[in-house]
This record gives structure tokens, sequence and C-alpha cells, in this order.
């Protein structure tokens, strides 16, 4: 994966951090960072400012929703990329209206993780460069 | 969870019954009766009086004398029948012995029995005691279906909170050994990664049976939402026969799909069917042997339109076929390439296929192998 930047891993499991993290790892992502909870995840996300934030949905004291608002109060072009469980549409909806840029379920393969984390990043983090058809300034 | 079922006996003393008659000693004679076999009795000298009577005594049956001055007994059997409804008492009509139609017209004004005057008290004890029971019967079988459908639906709770608390570990057990087995955190040894495989397999045969619980505990629970959209059936099958043919290789086995040149257009939630075309393939699959061809057929016909999926196994014995669309019905044919199976697939493709309207069956000449036909209402 063509990705030199941080990532903040957030989810209350410690398994899913090992599995998302090790994946992560796999994929060529040197540093990253991980909280267990959302009010944790803001005070990392201070100090560390990573490029991009895997968030999980439920999660006790701060679940994702209440997470992501706060973290785009912090920062409005903060990359954040939801991981959920089952989908749950209405969910996923509320959190791209908040401007989560993906989801990812997390019961998904590797490969298919990889994947659609790959595809965020290259939409996120592609150099700018005009867009084609556009008009000319 | 709730307490476990129960039947209670049948015990009709201290049953209600209100005995309606104009004459006194008629009352007296009955009253007599059944009070000696233990029944709460109340009485009404009139229609009138049984109607105000049967609204504060909540009799669990009415002994109504046909004969009587004001409103008379059909007519108070049709206000109690319209006033109560299914919850009425059943109605047994007191008749003399001489007015055989009566009796006719008792039935139509919803009476359950008919007893005649002058009365024979076995006859009268033997006769109430059979509606009592009756009644006390579906009052119970009410009870029970109730309790029955809350239990029900507590373990389809149960079923589906398991389900989805299992998930998420079993995810990452399988992505976990799936990593390793990529070398993710260095070169295996060949037992090492024969274990890892081991995990893998085990954890992912795992997550498929609670997947499948969760669709049978969603389904049940009615939180089965369908986002239909109209769809070319050729086109979901084309993809899933494109997909299976992949894992089919394995098996030397082969896919192919027959049109007949049609393209039918079906309102369906394209996820669901597409669950149900994969599975159906899946299991033709699964129990044809090595090297055969699997055929999906498309047909459309009057309103219907829908595949079917024809396999070179076993076939289905007709002892059997009952089973096949249950929840765990697993039959005696085997996989023929030791694959797993949880007897939900089909359960499942028939909810998805019924909550569309539609129907699934099966054609199978034992020993010819099988084919499983979906149809669907046609886009309108």
């Amino acid at each position: 994966m063509n990705f030199s930047g941080s990532i903040l891993l957030v989810d209350d499991e410690a398994h899913i951090r090992k599995f998302i993290s090790l994946l992560l790892r796999h994929l060529g992502v040197s540093r990253i960072f991980e909280a267990q909870n959302g009010s944790i995840a803001l005070e990392v996300y201070k100090k560390e400012q990573p490029d991009l934030v895997m968030l999980d949905v439920n999660m006790p004291v701060m679940d994702g929703i209440e997470t992501l608002r706060a973290l785009k109060q912090i920062n409005p072009d903060c990359v954040v990329v939801m991981l959920t469980s089952l989908a749950n549409r209405q969910t996923i909806d509320e959190a791209v209206a908040l401007g989560a840029a993906n989801y990812i379920r997390k019961d998904a393969a590797p490969e298919e993780i990889g994947r659609a984390l790959s595809s965020t990043i290259d939409d996120c983090f592609a150099p700018d460069e005009p867009e084609e058809g556009a008009p000319p300034a | 969870m709730d307490d476990p079922l129960t039947t209670p006996s049948i015990d009709l003393k201290g049953r209600r019954i209100l005995a309606v008659d104009d004459d006194r000693i008629n009352l007296r004679i009955i009253g007599g009766i059944l009070r000696h076999e233990g029944y709460e009795i109340a009485e009404a000298a009139s229609g009138e009086q049984a109607l105000e009577v049967y609204a504060t005594f909540q009799p669990n049956l009415v002994l109504l004398d046909v004969m009587m001055p004001g409103i008379d007994g059909f007519a108070t059997c049709r206000t109690l029948k319209k006033n109560y409804g299914d919850k009425c008492a059943p109605v047994i009509f007191v008749t003399a012995k001489s007015e055989a139609d009566d009796v006719v017209m008792g039935f139509d004004a919803g009476g359950v029995d008919y007893l005649t005057k002058p009365f024979r008290p076995k006859e009268v004890v033997a006769r109430i005691r059979t509606h009592l029971s009756n009644q006390q019967l579906v009052e119970q079988q009410k009870d029970l279906v109730q309790q029955l459908s809350k239990a029900n639906a507590a373990k389809d709770r149960f079923l589906g909170m398991c389900a989805h608390d299992l998930r998420n570990p079993l995810s990452s057990i399988r992505g976990l050994a799936e990593l390793m087995d990529e070398n993710a955190i260095g070169e295996l040894t060949p037992e090492q990664r024969e274990i890892i495989q081991t995990i893998h397999g085990a954890s992912q045969s795992m997550l498929q049976l609670v997947n499948e619980l969760l669709d049978v505990a969603t389904i049940e629970a009615g939180h089965l939402k369908l986002e239909k959209v109209p769809t070319s059936i050729v086109e979901i099958v084309e993809r899933s026969v494109h997909l299976s043919n992949i894992e089919a290789a394995k098996k030397n086995t082969k896919i192919e799909m027959v049109t007949g040149g049609l393209d039918p257009i079906v309102d369906v939630d394209r996820n669901k069917i597409r669950q149900v075309v994969d599975n159906l393939i899946n299991n033709a699959v699964k129990y044809s042997p090595r090297g055969s061809i699997v055929t999906v057929l498309i047909h459309s016909s009057g309103t219907v339109a829908g595949f079917a999926v024809r396999d070179s196994g076993p076939g289905i014995p007709e002892s059997e076929r009952h089973k096949l669309f249950k929840d765990y019905g697993r039959l005696s044919t085997v996989p023929t390439g030791g694959e797993k199976s949880t007897g939900l697939g089909l359960a499942i493709c028939r909810k998805i296929v019924e909550a569309h309207d539609g129907t699934i069956g099966v054609d199978s000449v034992a020993g010819r192998g099988a084919e499983f036909i979906v149809s669907l209402p046609l886009h309108k």
C-alpha cells in the first residue's frame, strides 16, 4: 500500500486492535497508534496528529459517532474510516453525513479490509490535481 | 428468560354458569344439579336480565331458555355474540322436546348445543362438562401458543446476541491466522504453517455458521428488510456463476448458465437474492461428483421468472425431501469434497425467497441429481 503516514486505531476490543494493527504493519504502515475508547482517542489524536483514524462504532465511554463529531471539531479535515461489525445502514449514513471518509466491515477478510483502506487512502491523499474537464479558473 | 411452559390439568370446579329461564321451578332444578357438581351458578329470569348478569358475572357457559317473554333466547344469544364476539361464553339452548325446529335456529343464532326439558340430570351434567372442558382447552391452547411464541422470540434474541458477539472475536482469529500464513510476522516452519491453516479453516467455518445463525435469527425476528430494485436475473446469476467457478475449479467442476435467450426483470433485494443463488450453486457443487457440470437455467413464463440450479449429485430421496428447507435439516447425502454443511443454508434461502413472495422447490430423481427451482414475481 502506498502510504507513508500514521494511523490511529480506535477499538475497545484488544483482539481487533491486534488484528488490524498486524494487518496495517503487513501493508507497510509503520506508525500506528492505538486507543481503546473515544476519549483516549481524542487525547492521542491531539498529541500525535495522525494522518488517518480508524474508528470503531460501538464502544463504551464514548462511542464512534460521538468521537467522530469531536474529531471533526478538532480538525474538520481529519480523515476517519469507521470500523463496523454489522452493516448498520443508519449508523453508516450518520457517520458519512458527519464527514467519515469510508466504512470497513471488521469481519471482512484481511484482503478485503486492505483493499477498502487503500481505496480510501487513494481518494483522500492523492496529490491535488485539477479535475479533468474542470473549467479553467 | 420466561417461566417454563405449564399445562394446567383440567379442573372444572368453580366454573361459572349463567342459567336463564323465566320458569323459576326449572331454574331451581337446573341450579340444584349444577351446584352439586361444584359449579358456581347465577340465575336470570329474562333475556334482558341475562344480559345484565352476564356483564358482571362473566360466566364460562350460558344455559339459555328459548321461549321467554320479552327478548327470547335466540335474540339474547345474538346480542351476547355481538357484544362479546370471540370471547363470548358458549351458549347451550334449553328447549321443550316438541320444538325440534328450535334446535336448528339455535345453532344459527350461535348456540353450541341444546338440552331438552324435562331435564335428565346425567345428560345435563355430561353435556355441560364437555363444553366447559372444550372451552378450557381452547383457553389453555391460546395461553400455550402465547407462551411458546414469547419463548421463541426470546430464543431468537438470544441466538442473535450470541451470534453477534461471537463474530468479532472469530473474525480476529481468522484474520490473524491468515496474516500469519502470509508471513506477516515472519517465515513459518511447515508445521507452524499447517497449524495456522487449521486454525484459519476452523475459524472460517465457525464464522460461516455464526453468520447463518444470525441470518436465521434476523429473519425469524421479522427484521429482514428488503431493498427491492428492478433487477436482471441473468446479471445476478452471471456474477455468481463467475465467482463460484473459481472455487468449483478446485473440484474440476464447471458451472454453466443457460439463458435460452431470456432476460427477465424482477423486483428484488439484490444482495439477498445473490445469497440464494450463491447458496444453491455452492450446494450443487458440493454434492456433485468431481469433474461434473452444474447448470443454471433461466426461466420466465406468465407472471413469474427465476432460475433453476441442476446438479448431477446423488439426488434427494423422496423420504427426506420434507426436511430440505427446514432449519438444521441435514440429509443423508454428504458433500463429495469434504465440504462443511450447517443445515441452515436452504432454510435461509426459503425464507428469503418467501419474503419476496416467491417460491422455491426441488425436483429430483434419487440417483440422477437434483434441480432447485426459484420463482419470483416479474417486475410490473
